[in-house]
C-alpha cells in the first residue's frame, strides 16, 4: 500500500553543512500489516514516518500510495529519464566504450544530475509525473497521522476539530461529519467534551481525540509518530487501549514507539532505524527474541 | 485663576470650540483612515512575506515587500509625509486628507505587518502540520486554523501601533493640515487666548480620552478572543 523507495534526507544545505538523516531507506507495507518502527532518539525514525505523507520532502526518493506516486519523480530511480539528461550526454562523449548501464551507475554514484538537464528531461520528468503524480492533498486524506503533541486545533472545540476537515474537503455533508464524529466520541467515551476546547482536556483525552480525528477522515493508513511519548505515564494505557483497538480491527498502521511491549504485542513487523539505515526487519519474535544487528542488540538490552 | 478660566473659554467661546472640534474631526478621520489602510496592507505584506510559495514568481512582491518594509521603518515619519505631500501628490487640488491617510497608513502598515508576521510565527508549527496532514491546502490552514489563533496573539502589539498612529498623527500640521495640535497651537495663539497653557492641556486631554477609549475596546476584544482559553 505505501511503497518507500530508496529515500534520503538532509537538512540544512550544502552550504552551511548538510546533515544527512536518511541515507537510503526502502520498505513496503502492505494492507493490514502493522509497522513499528523503533530506534535510538535522532536515528531519523520520525523524519522516516514524516517523510511518508511528506510533512518532510525527501531529497531523494519517492513514496508510492497504491501505485500512485506521492512525491515529486526521482530521476535516480528513472533509468529512461537519466537516460535523456545533459549529464548523460556528457559523459557517454567523455567514455564512448562505457554501456548505458555503466553511465547510469557513475550517475548515480556521484549524484551528477544538475538542475539544468534540458527540455528532453523536463519533459520526461513532466511524463513521469503525469502518469503517476497524485495531488498531495488528495494522498494526506487517505493517511491519517497522529503526532506526539497531539496538535488539535486549539481555536476550535472538539466537535469543530473532527468535522473541519471531512467538511472542507467535501469528503462529508456537516451532518455526515457531526453523524461520525457523534459515534467516535461515544466510542472513546468522551462524547460530553464535544463542545470544550482542547485546553480543557487532559494529554490522554487530547491524543485519543487527535486519534479520532484522524479516522474521521476514513483513512486506508495511520500513522502514528511516537503517539505516546508526550504523556503522563497513567494515560498511556488508555491511548495504547485505543490503538490496539484499530489494530485488532484490521487497520494498517505505522507507528513510531518506545513503548516496547506494546510494539511486540501489536506488530506484525518490526523495524530498527538507526544512522539513517533500515538495520533490521522482522517479524516481533524474531526481532525481540533473536536479534542479529549488534547495534540492535545493544539498543534491547538498554531498553528492555 | 487664569487657566481654568481659559480652559472654560476654550468650550464656552463658540469660535475656539468649533476650532478644537473641527481639529479633533480632522485627527479622528486621519487616525481612522490610516487604521484601515494600515491594517490592509501589513495583513496583504505580512502574508506575502510569511508564504512558503516557492514559485520563482514569489521572489517579486516578496522583495517588494522587504523593501517596502525596510524604507518605511528607516526613515522619519515626517520626512515620508513630506515626500507624499510634497512630491508625490504635489498636485494642485489633491486633497490633503488623502495624502495624510496614505502616509499614515502606508507608515501604520508596516509595522502592523511585522506584528502579524509574528503572531503568525508565533502559532505552533504543529498546528499547520495537523492541517496540512488531514489533507487542508495551505490557504485552508492558514485562514482556519493559523490566523484565528494568531490574531489573539497579536491584539496587544496592533493596539500598541493604533494608538501610536494617532499620536503620530499630531504631525500633520507640518504640512499645514488643522488638526487638534494645530487647533490646540491656533487657539492659544495671540489673536485668541495668548496663552498656550490651557488650549494645549485640552488637547492633550482629547488626545488621553481617544486613547483610552481604544485600549478599552482592545481589552474587550482580547477578552472576547481568550474566552476558549484557560490563561
Amino acid at each position: 500500500m505505501i511503497s518507500v523507495k530508496n529515500i534520503y534526507k538532509n537538512f540544512g544545505d550544502k552550504k552551511t553543512g548538510e546533515i544527512s538523516v536518511l541515507r537510503g531507506i526502502s520498505c513496503d507495507i502492505k494492507r493490514g500489516e502493522r509497522v513499528v518502527i523503533i530506534g535510538p532518539s535522532g536515528s531519523g525514525k520520525s523524519t522516516f514516518l514524516r517523510c511518508m505523507n511528506l510533512l518532510e520532502e525527501p531529497t531523494y526518493g519517492e513514496v508510492w500510495l497504491d501505485g500512485r506516486l506521492v512525491t515529486p519523480p526521482d530521476p535516480y530511480l528513472h533509468p529512461a529519464v537519466m537516460k535523456v539528461s545533459k549529464t548523460f550526454e556528457k559523459l557517454s562523449k567523455a567514455n564512448p566504450n562505457a554501456t548505458e548501464q555503466e553511465l547510469i551507475a557513475l550517475i548515480k554514484k556521484d549524484d551528477l544530475l544538475t538542475k539544468r538537464e534540458g527540455k528532453a528531461y523536463k519533459k520526461v520528468m513532466q511524463k513521469v509525473e503525469n502518469k503517476y503524480g497524485i495531488d498531495i492533498n488528495i494522498a494526506r486524506q487517505r493517511m491519517g497521522m497522529v503526532f506526539q503533541h497531539f496538535n488539535l486545533f486549539n481555536n476550535l472545540t472538539i466537535m469543530q476539530n473532527l468535522t473541519l476537515a471531512p467538511v472542507q474537503l467535501h469528503l462529508k455533508t456537516k451532518e455526515e461529519a457531526e453523524a461520525k464524529a457523534t459515534e467516535l466520541l461515544h466510542r472513546i467515551g468522551l462524547y460530553d467534551k464535544k463542545d470544550e476546547y482542547p485546553s480543557k482536556l487532559s494529554g490522554g483525552q487530547k491524543q485519543r481525540i487527535a486519534i479520532i480525528r484522524a479516522l474521521a477522515m476514513d483513512p486506508d493508513v495511520m500513522l502514528f509518530d511516537e503517539p505516546t511519548s508526550a504523556l503522563d505515564p497513567e494515560m498511556v494505557g488508555e491511548v495504547l487501549d485505543l490503538i490496539r483497538q484499530l489494530a485488532n480491527e484490521g487497520m494498517t498502521m505505522v507507528i513510531v514507539t518506545h513503548e516496547m511491549g506494546f510494539a511486540k504485542e501489536v506488530a506484525t513487523r518490526v523495524i530498527f532505524v538507526d544512522g539513517g539505515y533500515i538495520k533490521e526487519e522482522a517479524t516481533p519474535e524474531e526481532f525481540f527474541e533473536n536479534p542479529k544487528n549488534e547495534r540492535l542488540k545493544e539498543f534491547l538490552s538498554k531498553v528492555l | 485663576m487664569k487657566f481654568f478660566n481659559d480652559i472654560i473659554q476654550c468650550f464656552v467661546n463658540g469660535k475656539y470650540l468649533t476650532s478644537i472640534f473641527e481639529g479633533l474631526k480632522l485627527t479622528l478621520i486621519i487616525s481612522v483612515g490610516a487604521a484601515i489602510v494600515g491594517l490592509l496592507l501589513g495583513t496583504i505584506v505580512a502574508l506575502v512575506e510569511i508564504s512558503n510559495n516557492k514559485s520563482k514568481w514569489m521572489i517579486i512582491p516578496r522583495t517588494i515587500c522587504n523593501l517596502y518594509i525596510t524604507i518605511i521603518r528607516g526613515t522619519p515619519m515626517a520626512l515620508q509625509l513630506f515626500i507624499m505631500a510634497f512630491v508625490i501628490f504635489a498636485i494642485r487640488g489633491f486633497p490633503l486628507e488623502i495624502t495624510a491617510i496614505l502616509s499614515f497608513g502606508i507608515n501604520s502598515g508596516a509595522y502592523v505587518a511585522e506584528n502579524i508576521r509574528g503572531g503568525i510565527l508565533s502559532v505552533d508549527i504543529g498546528q499547520t502540520e495537523a492541517g496540512r496532514a488531514l489533507g487542508l491546502s495551505g490557504g485552508t490552514t492558514m485562514f482556519r486554523i493559523v490566523i484565528p489563533q494568531a490574531i489573539k496573539n497579536v491584539i496587544p502589539s496592533i493596539g500598541n501601533e493604533m494608538i501610536a498612529l494617532i499620536k503620530e498623527t499630531s504631525i500633520v500640521s507640518m504640512i499645514g493640515m488643522y488638526d487638534l495640535t494645530a487647533a490646540a497651537k491656533d487657539v492659544g495663539s495671540g489673536q485668541n487666548l495668548a496663552s498656550y497653557i490651557a488650549p494645549m492641556t485640552v488637547a492633550a486631554l482629547f488626545y488621553l480620552a481617544i486613547v483610552y477609549a481604544l485600549t478599552f475596546i482592545v481589552k474587550i476584544i482580547e477578552r472576547r478572543l481568550r474566552s476558549g482559553d484557560k490563561r
